[in-house]
């Protein structure tokens, strides 16, 4: 599947960093970033930075075949809530399947999510791998 | 004659399955020419409007504007027509859609044709279009598919409930055992539990039996309020239909509900007091944890429940469901309609069943769009 380019360069903040809805009415913190809030419908609401950090409220080992995503399965797919508070869906890198568990401490690490062609683009974006930032 | 009541007065379908040798054109001419030789309708006099219940036609048959182009394939025109899509729920959403238009005085008589050509490619390429019933900026494009959020619920629903793999299959078994007295059953077979648990991964604990199969697929469905075409007994009374929407997810509070479906049934049997029962239902089982959840939405079983009752419950998906009749994506809706007719009317080949009421229930991908509709018998 060709990527646009336009498409992606405008989310690119989305991309390169994750980015939480703040609701100023209500308080509530989700993902993705979006000009109203999923809970309370306000559209009081401010963007912020997640420092990336969270860990695995629960994960899968995916083999489900999909063309063009051939070279990255199988891989693991797992909910991890952030530590600011809202749950992301995140691709969980550089470990072995039978270290992850439930609980494990990840942090977002950019990384490539797609390329086209050979000598294409490449399209970078964030996934997680376990926490190494405080050792 | 007109009247302000909604009526399923005739329907048809095609075995589910993988048409090789037909196109999406063929499969469709040959469920209408069925529905215009059973039905009452004659001429195209007694018809004002055609919808068409499709998703893939631009990802995958290279085609924009499918009901203009069946309409020209089937002899429809100059009858009005649209597509409709909102995700694994077009089908019952086109049969809402024609409800809408009965009610609202737009229409008499409304023609639904659901069809759906999956086999046209490999199943990578399928999937791959699969992953587009998710957010694509916020979820597919990291690679993400329904089969892994489907995964996540159904982890967390062992852990919560204390169930085993081999718990969780109950749900094909049961399935699989109702499609083989369905004729327009795509696997007419039926599977042990150990098959299941010995089936490919998909994404664990997901496994291949646990999941619908790439289907084709063409149905009809006359809704009329025009009691001239209704045939003999053979009709259904669309009593309410409702729909809803959910966020993904991520963003939910209580996992293992089932937002939209949740809102939508609430609201349905609020307005149709029956015993759920003693319905015939045909609901949305993608996956078999969300033929679980929907059981338990339904009230059929307490939460945490289903795997152990499924076995025992015998009105909901005697179609096989989507696991073993089939998912012939944008047309299954208008199937499950079908199913439910033939069960109430005439005879799903030998299935049928005395009941007054029916309950049918559609949902797209984690229950983010979601359709309900309550039919009664007319006789």
């Amino acid at each position: 599947m060709k990527l646009s380019i336009p498409r992606f360069w405008r989310r690119r903040f989305d991309y390169y960093s994750i980015k939480i809805t703040e609701c100023l009415d209500c308080g509530r913190k989700s993902y993705p970033r979006r000009s109203i809030c999923v809970y309370c419908k306000s559209r009081n609401v401010r963007t912020v930075t997640s420092a990336g950090v969270g860990e695995v409220v629960a994960y899968t080992l995916s083999y489900y075949r999909i063309e063009g995503e051939e070279e990255n399965t199988p891989k693991i797919v797992a909910l991890i809530r952030l530590d600011e508070g809202p749950i992301i869906i995140g691709e969980v890198v550089d470990v072995d399947k039978s270290e992850v568990r439930e609980g494990l401490r990840v942090e977002g690490v950019l990384r490539k999510l797609k390329s086209e062609d050979p000598g294409g683009l490449i399209y970078y974006g964030f996934k997680f791998r376990p926490l190494i930032r405080d050792r | 004659m007109t009247s302000k009541k909604v009526y399923i007065a005739s329907t048809s379908m095609v075995r589910v399955g993988r048409y090789f040798t037909k196109s999406y054109k063929e499969l469709a001419f040959d469920v209408v020419s069925e529905l215009f030789g059973t039905s009452r309708l004659g001429d195209l006099n007694n018809l004002d409007y055609v919808i068409v219940s499709n998703v893939f036609s631009d990802s995958m048959l290279d085609q924009l504007d499918i009901s203009a182009i069946l309409a020209q394939e089937l002899g429809l025109t100059p009858k009005p027509a649209l597509r409709v899509e909102t995700g694994e729920s077009s089908g019952l959403t086109a049969i809402a859609q024609a409800y809408a238009l009965i009610r609202a005085g737009l229409a008499s008589s409304v023609l639904v044709i659901g069809v759906e050509k999956c086999s046209e490619y490999p199943t990578t390429v399928v999937n791959k279009h699969l992953t587009k019933l998710l957010d694509y900026e916020v979820e597919s494009i990291y690679g993400f598919t329904l089969v892994n959020e489907v995964a996540l619920l159904m982890k967390k629903y062992m852990r919560e409930y204390g169930y085993s793999r081999e718990d969780m299959s109950s749900w094909s078994v049961k399935m699989h055992s109702n499609a083989v007295k369905n004729p327009y059953a795509q696997l007419r077979f039926t599977v042990t539990k150990e098959q299941v648990v010995s089936s490919q991964v998909l994404s664990e604990p997901v496994r291949q039996f646990d999941s619908f199969p790439i289907s084709d697929g063409a149905a009809a469905v006359l809704i009329t309020s025009n009691e001239n075409l209704i045939v003999g007994d053979d009709c259904l009374e669309v009593e309410a239909v409702y729909q809803a929407t959910a966020s993904q997810l991520n963003l939910r509070d209580e996992l293992l509900e089932l937002p939209a479906t949740k809102h939508l049934l609430s609201k349905l049997l609020n307005k149709c007091k029956f015993d759920i029962g003693d319905a015939v239902m045909e609901v949305h089982d993608s996956y078999s944890i969300l033929g679980y959840l929907v059981v338990e939405e339904l009230g059929l079983a307490r939460r945490g429940k289903a795997p152990e009752t499924i076995n025992d419950l015998n009105n909901v998906n005697l179609s096989g469901g989507l696991k073993a009749r089939g998912h012939p994506i944008g047309a299954t809706g208008v199937y499950q309609v079908a199913e439910v007719f033939k069960i109430l009317t005439s005879g799903l080949g030998d299935v049928r069943r005395k009941a007054m009421w029916g309950l049918i229930h559609s949902m797209s991908a984690l229950d983010v769009n979601s359709v309900g509709i309550v039919v009664r018998r007319c006789s």
